[in-house]
């Protein structure tokens, strides 16, 4: 009896391995069916950006954030484009994939980081375009850039915790995808994005803002070419937020996988 | 390499149960309240008390009238949907011919389809290379290499999915009745190529409604009625007592 014996390799090697695939199959897909490819991954931000710009540079005189507005703006929007991505794609997870799901075993958390990777991915290709302005309009950069990874770890596990929570709970409540688009859409406009976590302090909501736990991590990537941004409370708050959040996606989706597996 | 009497599936007490009705309402309490919680009267269980083992090397037929509960076994021990009560145990390697079809992007060649699925049950890339011509010529599909997987007959997609996870060399092989689909020579094709893996000492669990192929693949079976295990015998047992209890 000869049996070919593969190398066994470890869960963890292999959950890597499917996990680089998925998001590779995702770029692939997305750069073979359409001309501009990588161009639509910074066209949206870009156009956000342009008409944030005119709005309240050019109609309002503007009270809130720093010169250069531009690259304040990108600052925080580039980020917000990947937490939102990951978490509106994150409502669709099981139900796009379902076939996949019940015919490989694979651990299911995979359908959640495989988009919070494929997100982060675009995120780090927008990058060179907050560059360019940052270059063009003379900002200058600060030592506090070096803060720029901790921001990307806290929103990793942040954005993670989010999709761990939504993505079983949509499977259930379908009504639970419009309700994320809209909280979505409010959280842009009550995150530190087109203003600054300094602008709040006049109205006494400083405090308050830093429970959202975006607006400490924006303060990290902003603190880049604005230290004045750098609010610690803010980011202390953000990282014991963004934790917490984790541990109950976590919670969330051990106790729902079984019925999740069942229902799709 | 297990010895060749080793045990690789072990379940226990297995029971399952599902909603009557998709439209019955959930509530929270309910989607959280774990395994220990009582059956509700709008579920019902689809397996219940189900018990065995398989040796490495066995064939084991599932017999069973629709509705039984021969496709969820087959995905308990494929651990694509876990059991509410009891535990499985799966300790090598398994191939699972389950809706192979499923789970193939529209846009991608058909190249990248086979690295895709074979990467993702667990191929590396040099393995899925050193194969890739082997799979290529079992699903005759060498003319089509750079087609969208989407512009692909039915027959051929089907034919890429069992030529990409029979050459998966997992230990155990899974198949529900994935190969009523497909023309005639290609199924026979199929056939030989499970009957070659049986020889070189695979296990395979296999659902099917045909007595010819149960009769052909397997030696011991495993007859399933209102979801509980009703006889676990050597196959021409088990297909006497199902033709018996079915006959008008």
């Amino acid at each position: 009896m000869t049996q070919p014996q593969r190398p066994a390799r470890s869960p963890a090697h292999r959950y890597r391995n499917a996990l680089w695939l998925l998001t590779l199959r995702d770029l692939r897909v997305r750069y073979s069916t359409s001309f501009f490819g990588y161009f639509w991954s910074i066209l949206d931000p870009l156009v956000m950006a342009g008409i944030y710009w005119f709005v309240f540079t050019q109609v309002f005189a503007r009270p809130v954030g720093n010169e250069p507005y531009i690259v304040f703006l990108l600052c925080a929007l580039l980020p917000w484009m990947w937490f939102n991505g990951a978490v509106s794609d994150s409502t669709r997870a099981f139900l796009r994939e379902a076939k996949l799901i019940r015919s490989t075993k694979i651990p299911r958390t995979i359908w959640v980081n495989q988009l919070v990777l494929l997100k982060g991915i675009e995120f780090f290709a927008s990058i060179p375009v907050l560059i360019a302005f940052a270059i063009a309009t003379g900002a200058t950069m600060h030592w506090e850039a070096l803060l720029f990874p901790l921001g990307i770890a806290l929103q990793v596990v942040l954005t993670i915790g989010v999709g761990l929570i939504v993505a079983p709970l949509v499977v259930f409540f379908r009504d639970l995808e419009r309700a994320v688009k809209l909280a979505l859409r409010f959280l842009f406009y009550a995150s530190p994005i087109i203003y600054g976590l300094p602008d709040l302090a006049p109205l006494g909501l400083e405090q308050l803002a830093a429970f959202n736990p975006l607006s400490g991590i924006f303060s990290l990537y902003r603190a880049a070419f604005f230290p004045e941004q750098l609010e610690w409370f803010a980011v202390a708050v953000s990282a014991g937020m963004s934790v917490l959040i984790l541990a109950v996606g976590v919670l969330v989706f051990r106790r729902t996988e079984r019925a999740v597996l069942k229902e799709i | 390499m297990a010895a060749a009497d080793a045990t690789v599936i072990t379940v226990t007490d297995v029971g399952i149960r599902f909603r009557r009705n998709r439209r019955s309402r959930r509530n929270f309490k309910d989607l959280f309240a774990g395994r220990g919680r009582r059956s509700r009267p709008s579920e019902f269980w689809a397996l219940r008390e189900v018990s065995f083992s398989v040796q490495s090397g066995e064939s084991i037929g599932v017999v069973g009238r629709n509705g039984q509960g021969k496709s969820t076994l087959l995905k308990l021990v494929a651990e694509v949907i876990l059991p509410d009560e009891g535990a499985v145990r799966v300790d090598e390697g398994v191939a699972p011919l389950i809706e192979i079809t499923g789970g193939f992007v529209a846009a991608l060649s058909v190249r990248e389809t086979v690295y895709l699925t074979a990467g993702l049950h667990g191929m590396s890339r040099a393995e899925i290379g050193a194969r890739f011509d082997e799979i290529i010529a079992f699903a005759e599909i060498g003319d089509f290499l750079d087609t969208p997987y989407k512009h692909l007959s039915s027959g051929m997609k089907v034919r890429i999915a069992f030529a990409v996870i029979s050459r998966l060399e997992e230990p155990i092989i899974l198949v529900d009745e994935v190969l009523a689909v497909g023309d005639k020579a290609f199924r026979e094709k199929c056939y030989r190529r499970i009957e070659e893996l049986l020889a070189g000492g695979r296990t395979l669990f296999f659902v099917s409604h045909n007595e010819r192929d149960l009769r052909r693949f397997c030696t011991r079976g495993l007859y399933l009625d209102g979801g509980k295990l009703v006889l676990d015998a050597p196959i021409e047992e088990v297909l006497e007592r199902y033709a018996r209890d079915t006959a008008l």
